[in-house]
């Protein structure tokens, strides 16, 4: 759908509702182009929009999505929302939808991703399966290219719609005893390098060949983006929102404004900032702020969406999940500032330790403390005299989240964007005492 | 529909697919959670469309969409064979299916009361009344959420299928989160993550017996914050089915499925130990452990009449005696090993291409008594209901947390645990299971997010399992 079209249905919503209303449009076009083994497995395309209504009328709200365009069938929809609030209790923190406030508008919509074609990205991932077997290695990974829409619109002033598009290159290159992974991701399929790709993802298969047992226990380690960015997804939903706030569950409660961590940690959400795949607005059509969740140590805030907002006092700061939702708010364009010393450098300042290149299957233990238990993945190596020496077998870590942040000693000034939904921009990281408590086979 | 699905059918074999299959889904959703005596958020929800798959050039093609016209399936079927061309350019073989029966049959699902003939205001009534029975001192949040959902699906293939089916989902649950401002300690009824499901309609949530179960659900988040924290060693534990749900799952059901073990999912969910080499011979459980897929169980949620290439379901052996004997598997797996199709492939909807999926994977009941588990243990923790899980990409290595633990000390239960914790491999933790529980504590419980794939796909999955006793198990994390 055009920018015409979906501003159409959204105007149509609202005008046909007898209560304050919101309207959500969300959707486009998607593609993934899967491959394992060496060839393309799994292929597909999607076309689905979806139209999402809350109607409230004082504190009684009703949602209703559906996925129906056709004639009548929007007006039933409202319907549909207008009957399940009236026939609901009221929502006692509930105020009102957003208020509208003047933002530019920005596209980040581009023809080279949205008109990417199956034999495109058949030929990237080919290169990348070809290079795999001239090496001798298995290639699996997914080449993602999609367009959506976002529009939002509301009875009380708020009509916006943001297009985008996106291009995600993933590669997993395996050996029988090793692996290893790259990932770029960009709103233009030209800026994605599939040559950087190959060239990450080869040469820690190469490199992570037969490796060798590891005692856990307590290591020095570098965290890759890729790895660090584990943990920050973490603390998205166990400590930087409001309503792990609310609910007691986030350390930050009863924390703000101490400095609980060393000065270089400073990290912070903003949808639009050049480093992050951007989001203007979120789901209630309420512009991203940028939110610091620790600005040089000092614990400082975290994201609200209009119910948890205004529950306290304040403004949205542009952070709703789509409503209505138990995961709401929450941040989805994380970004940590890096250092000045490059890569090599703060691994040359490990006399012994590990490096990590990703984590996996990562879950909390104990949520106030962000204790987070994962393994280790494609590629875990050991640092001896500042170098990256030799491969070692992968192990499970049980950590806290916080503790790492506070053990934090040096970041880099290389970044990654690690982008799944939602974005997470990253150094690599020097943390200390991180915590390994077993070993698996491989 | 019918017309849509011929269209798909004659659009593909025009364009040259040696295969075609098409799906219609027509799915309802009602969500009610209610938080702290009010309505959190009342959400229904309809999805409709429909997706192609085809073969062409020998290798895949899928394509989908929400517009259900006919102008939109040439196109998108067109597209489908487009992207199968395009998969092509890195073929190695041919996608061969392994041949299977054909039905052309109607399945609809009858249910005692239609969840969605039920009034909202009954249904907000009962979950808030909830919310009030779990309203005591130290409790900080109280949830309580009711799913509904209602499907019908139209599948039909080049071969001569043509399916279509129905299905009705209901389910419940409570949570109660406690806190002394230093920790929060959470309980839930009868489940985790949203309760427990099943194929059945209104009828469930009234046999889930929510309300005798709310105040103790509470009492018990509050007593765990003076709980002593589990005790870290080596020592036996015994499972309740709640957490058996999830040991099943990970340990068992996810590295089972064919896909994974050929490397299909390697980029993404992993691999598996259990190789090809490994089946028919691979110890992998102690002589009791029978563990079956069973898309027949009734009620169950990993249940269904025909998966989504249009093969019969029915009950296989995974684990028989303790030897890994079989695989969830597709048509095109089965026949890459020389099986029989077993019935595991299943989309998510009709935007998605089917992927094997468990279905209801089930560890048959044993001979024993609860107090008769507890008896044999010297020293142990008994463990309920999962709060938290993490396991390595080829299924060895795990680690789960429970929300509440009970210790036993010379076969008695004795104190209240907070935190425990167990970890192992999971060949070596299944040998050392030496019993289980008897059929009177064996029950199914519905998992309603099992995620998997690229494009994410989530899956209606269940497990069934009674007690279960382990020897020797690492519990506590290694400090």
């Amino acid at each position: 759908m055009n920018k015409d079209e979906l501003e159409k249905i959204l105007r149509k919503t609202i005008g046909v509702s007898k209560g304050e209303t919101e309207a959500v449009v969300l959707g486009g076009r998607s593609y993934v182009t899967a491959f394992a083994n060496n060839y393309i497995h799994r292929n597909v395309g999607e076309n689905n929009y979806t139209l999402s209504i809350r109607v409230a009328f004082g504190k009684r709200v009703g949602s209703v999505t559906v996925n129906d365009f056709n004639e009548g069938a929007i007006e039933d929809a409202v319907k549909r929302a207008e009957e399940i609030a009236k026939s609901s209790s009221e929502i006692p923190d509930f105020v009102s939808f957003a208020k509208p406030e003047e933002v530019p508008e920005r596209s980040f919509f581009l023809e080279s991703t949205e008109q990417a074609s199956p034999s495109l990205r058949a030929e990237y991932v080919k290169k990348i399966i070809d290079t795999a077997k001239e090496k001798g290695l298995n290639a699996n990974g997914t080449f993602t290219t999609e367009e959506m829409a976002l529009g939002v619109a509301n009875s009380l002033g708020v009509m916006r719609i943001s297009q985008l598009t996106t291009a995600s290159l993933k590669s997993v290159i395996m050996s029988d005893t090793s692996s290893g992974y790259s990932l770029a991701t960009s709103i233009d399929i030209n800026d994605i390098s599939v040559d950087s790709v190959i060239k990450e993802s080869v040469s820690l298969a190469l490199s992570g060949k037969n490796p060798l047992p590891i005692e856990p226990g307590k290591y020095e380690v570098i965290l890759s983006p890729y790895a660090f960015s584990e943990f920050l997804s973490s603390l998205c939903y166990l400590t930087f929102n409001a309503r792990a706030v609310e609910e007691c569950s986030s350390f930050f409660l009863d924390n703000f404004g101490k400095k609980m961590f060393p000065e270089h940690v400073t990290i912070y959400d903003d949808g639009l900032s050049s480093e992050t795949i951007p989001m203007p607005f979120d789901f209630e059509g309420v512009p991203k702020k940028r939110v610091y969740f620790i600005k040089n140590g000092v614990i400082t805030d975290v994201v609200y969406d209009t119910l948890t907002a205004y529950k306290v006092g304040r403004e949205s700061t542009g952070h709703s999940l789509p409503q209505p939702s138990d995961f709401s708010p929450y941040p989805m364009n994380v970004i940590m500032e890096g250092g000045s010393l490059a890569r090599d450098e703060i691994i040359s300042h490990v006399e012994k330790g590990l490096y990590v290149h990703r984590f996996w299957y990562t879950n909390p233990m104990d949520p106030r403390r962000a204790v987070i238990t994962g393994m280790t993945r494609d590629g875990l190596f050991l640092i001896e005299g500042g170098k990256i020496t030799k491969p070692v077998k992968n192990m499970r870590f049980t950590e806290s989240a916080i503790d790492a942040l506070a053990n934090c000693v040096e970041v880099s000034k290389e970044k990654k964007i690690n982008y799944e939904g939602t974005s997470i921009t990253v150094p690599y990281v020097r943390i200390k005492d991180f915590m390994f408590t077993s070993a698996t086979e491989f | 529909m019918e017309r849509v699905i011929e269209e798909a059918l004659l659009t593909g074999k025009k364009l040259g697919a040696s295969y075609v299959e098409a799906r219609v889904i027509d799915r309802e959703i009602e969500e009610i959670s209610t938080k702290d005596g009010s309505v959190e958020g009342i959400k229904h929800s309809t999805s409709k469309g429909f997706g192609v798959r085809v073969i062409c050039n020998g290798s895949w093609g899928f394509s989908s969409s929400f517009n259900v016209s006919d102008a939109e399936v040439k196109r998108v079927t067109e597209e489908a064979v487009e992207i199968a061309k395009a998969s092509a350019l890195t073929k190695i073989d041919d996608v061969k299916l392994r041949e299977t029966d054909i039905y052309q049959d109607k399945v609809p699902q009858p249910v005692k009361i239609d969840p969605f003939s039920v009034s909202l205001e009954k249904k907000i009534d009962t979950l808030i009344e909830l919310n009030k029975l779990m309203n005591k001192e130290g409790v900080i949040v109280r949830r309580a959420n009711m799913h509904f959902s209602r499907e019908w699906k139209t599948f039909a293939s080049s071969e001569g299928a043509f399916l279509e089916m129905e299905r009705i989902v209901s389910g419940a649950g409570l949570a109660s989160i406690a806190s002394n401002g230093k920790e929060i300690q959470m309980r839930s009824y009868p489940s985790s993550f949203g309760g427990d499901l099943q194929r059945k309609g209104f009828e469930w949530i009234e046999e889930l017996k929510l309300q005798e179960n709310a105040e103790n659900t509470a009492r018990e988040s509050i007593a765990l914050l003076n709980a002593k924290p589990c005790p870290s060693g080596k020592m036996d534990i015994i499972l309740h089915p709640n957490q058996m749900v999830l040991q099943i799952h990970e340990s068992c059901g996810h590295p089972t499925e064919l896909d994974r073990v050929l490397g299909e999912e390697a980029s993404y969910a992993g691999t598996s130990f259990l190789t090809p080499d490994k089946l028919g011979k691979f110890r992998y459980g102690s002589d009791i452990v029978n563990i079956v897929a069973d898309a027949t169980a009734p009620y169950a949620l990993g249940g269904f009449a025909y998966d989504d290439e249009g093969v019969k379901a029915r009950k296989v052996y995974l684990i028989k005696n303790g030897i890994f004997v079989g695989y969830l598997n597709s048509r095109e797996t089965a026949q890459k090993l020389g099986l029989e199709p077993m019935g595991a492939m299943r989309a998510d909807n009709w935007n998605r291409m089917p992927i094997i999926r468990m279905t209801s994977v089930n560890l048959e009941p044993g001979d024993k008594t609860l107090e008769e588990l507890i008896q044999g243990v010297d020293y142990g923790i008994l463990m309920s209901t999962n709060r938290s899980w993490s396991i390595d990409q080829m299924r060895l290595n795990f680690q789960f947390g429970t929300e509440i633990g009970w210790e036993i000390r010379n076969g008695k239960i004795q104190d209240m645990v907070k935190n425990p914790t167990y970890s192992g491999i999971t060949y070596e933790f299944w040998r050392s299971c030496d019993g289980i529980g008897n059929e009177n504590y064996y029950h199914i419980f519905g998992l309603p997010n099992c995620g998997k794939g690229e494009p994410p796909q989530v899956m209606e999955v269940s497990h069934g399992s009674s007690y279960a006793r382990f020897r020797n198990v690492q519990v506590g994390v290694l400090r």
